[in-house]
């Protein structure tokens, strides 16, 4: 296997000498600014083609690549006019991403054009084929605007787990997507620390007349799920028709028989397990833990009550 | 690495001109940088080069050298080779790369490679604040691409059985990937199926192995929200309490009729196809939403909440 290095390099090269015949004229800076090249690294590659071309390999079989005064020359190398296909994996990548953007509603046009050229060019007689969705919820672009300008925002948040709706100033740092949710990371001043919210369990966004210095290098835009000290646990015994939690869920599987399997689930909240036992009704059974059966009663009797039963 | 470089140009070169199959024995007398090995060292160094020009995503052919098919020699078509030009301007090529360098899929960027071979970005910009993973491996993700492209089958596990869909197309909606498309002994059924959910998957040898209906819309096979995903068809009528009326509004889709009542409760008429995913969705909102109707999906809400323990 060759390095990955050497593969890089011969694309690049690749790319940049279809342009530069397609350009004649071109100059280093050009090539350079284009392709990503230092004038080195240009002069180094251009050395290489001089001395590569058709077998025979003498004056009139290799290729000419040199630098002219400022200008990029290449000649006798018309084999390389055409750049390499994409594979299917660039081509997914580079059309997923501009129909994200897309999709978030702050495309602009030149975006729009290039994906519509790129969809004809790889997916011909199916523009269709590929959705990607990715759209934003209300308040993402107000809390973008506010990590850009360095300002402070109330928010009014519902955290899902407890139940409990707390009025906050935060310095949001970044807006991100990931997994279909748009989230926010933060320093909150009401906890006097890092969060990270989950923009649509933010009810409200004000922007305040506060502002702040962003940290010079935010944390990485990644939310997961860790196990804290203060998490409860419980032991479920999950029936064949309740097998999809463990897909959903970070669970531990402790065993499995007869197409059930107990699991431990972690959560930051008796409610989230409390919740998930009511909607599985006799899919699943707790086997152990206290705070959640506790939970569950109580969410039980509130909903019944509800329903009058 | 500059001798990888000069051999894999020459024999690029060489099998873009040739315009027959050469056999590896040919190659070896004929292309520079092969001509000093003995046979194993040529043998490994061959085999080699051609793991690196599938990495560069070069396609390479063996195909037989003459009317018998004795012998075997390689072809690089051109036309499989080349790009073709989807007459991108600069402007459109900047605005690609920068939405490729704020979404991610499954955490990678894309590379520049992509970029490089469409005929370089220029330099300069402002990247955008979105950041977005799209979540899902690339790999299967490429694959898929490839088959909707070239209208490949595709087959795959998924729920304990082995499954071959025609894929009409590819969708990224609430953070997961879906393939689209009917089953080959089921063809007038278009279903859904999720990507990280699929095990073992490969492609069918044989392009066009399928024909997509010219009216097929992948976005319309993918619901907005879990409920509107199934075989069901009821209406609920719902009452969402004041101080979660936000909350509901938000996750409803354009299709649902919804009215604020005198005490800022919500009341909605939701179309529903999936009553399990419904049920567990008014479960979210724990006592604080009712099902009024019609009775038997309030009665199968009770159940469920009952048959918990």
């Amino acid at each position: 296997m060759s390095s990955p290095k050497t593969a890089r390099r011969l694309t690049r090269l690749l790319s940049m000498l279809p342009w530069v015949i397609a350009n004649p004229g071109a100059t280093v800076d050009e090539v350079c600014g284009r392709f990503d090249y230092t004038p080195r690294q240009l002069a180094a590659d251009l050395n290489l083609v001089f001395v590569c071309g058709l077998p025979g390999y003498g004056p009139g079989d290799l290729m000419v690549a040199y630098i002219d005064d400022d200008e990029v020359v290449v000649e006798m190398a018309d084999y390389f006019s055409s750049a390499v296909r994409l594979s299917a994996p660039e081509a997914l990548t580079l059309l997923a991403a501009g129909m994200a953007v897309m999709s978030s509603g702050q495309a602009p046009e030149a975006l729009k054009s290039g994906v519509s050229k790129l969809q004809r060019l790889l997916l011909p007689e199916s523009e269709e084929a590929l959705v990607v969705d990715l759209a934003e919820p209300e308040l993402v672009g107000t809390l973008r605007g506010a990590a850009a300008d360095g300002q402070v925002v109330r928010i009014v948040h519902r955290a899902l787990a407890s139940d409990t709706t707390t009025e906050r100033d935060i310095e949001p740092w970044t807006v991100f997507s990931t997994m279909g949710n748009w989230y926010v990371s933060a320093h909150c001043r009401l906890a006097a620390d890092e969060r990270v919210f989950r923009v649509d369990r933010i009810q409200d966004a004000e922007l305040t007349e506060d502002t702040f210095d962003p940290p010079a290098e935010p944390p990485p835009p990644v939310v997961s799920y860790s196990p804290g000290v203060d998490d409860v646990t419980a032991t479920l015994r999950l029936g064949p028709a309740a097998q999809w939690i463990t897909d959903y869920y970070p669970v531990d599987k402790l065993s499995t028989e007869d197409g059930s399997t107990v699991v431990r689930f972690s959560a930051s909240d008796p409610r989230v397990v409390a919740r998930l036992l009511l909607r599985l009704g006799s899919a699943a059974e707790l086997i152990e833990g206290e705070e959640v059966a506790a939970a569950a009663a109580d969410l039980k009797q509130r909903i019944l009550a509800r329903y009058n039963v | 690495m500059q001798n990888v470089i000069e051999r894999i140009l020459n024999l690029l070169a060489f099998l873009l001109t040739v315009d027959r199959p050469v056999s590896a024995d040919e190659i070896r007398m004929t292309v520079a940088g092969y001509d000093q090995s003995n046979d194993e060292a040529f043998r490994r160094m061959f085999e080699r080069d051609k793991d690196l020009l599938r990495q560069l995503g070069i396609p390479l052919e063996l195909k037989p050298t003459d009317a018998w098919e004795v012998e075997h020699g390689y072809v690089v078509p051109a036309d499989e080779y080349a790009l073709g030009d989807p007459g991108l301007d600069d402007e459109e090529r900047a605005a690609l790369w920068l939405a490729a360098q704020v979404v991610r899929i499954g955490g990678q960027a894309a590379g520049p490679d992509a970029l490089f071979k469409l005929g370089g970005a220029p330099v300069g910009g402002a990247v955008e604040p979105l950041a977005a993973d799209l979540g899902a491996e690339s790999e299967t993700l490429g694959d898929v691409f490839l088959a909707v492209s070239e209208r490949r089958l595709v087959h795959f596990g998924y729920r304990e059985s082995r499954r071959t869909v025609a894929p009409f197309g590819l969708v990224h909606r609430r953070g997961h990937w879906y393939l689209v498309g009917p089953e080959r002994e089921d063809i007038e059924h278009i279903k859904v199926f999720r990507l990280d959910r699929a095990r073992d998957l490969s492609l069918g040898e044989d392009a066009d192995a399928f024909e997509r209906p010219p009216d097929f819309r992948a976005s319309d096979a993918i619901p907005q929200a879990p409920w509107e995903a199934g075989a069901d068809d009821v209406v609920a009528d719902v009452v969402f309490d004041a101080d979660l009326a936000w909350w509901a509004r938000r996750q409803l889709t354009g299709r649902v009729e919804a009215k604020v009542g005198a005490d800022g409760e919500l009341r909605a008429s939701i179309p529903v196809a999936n009553r399990d995913a419904f049920i567990a969705w008014m479960l979210s909102f724990d006592d604080k939403a009712e099902i009024v109707g019609p009775p038997d999906l309030r009665a199968a809400l009770v159940e469920s909440v009952m048959d918990s323990q």
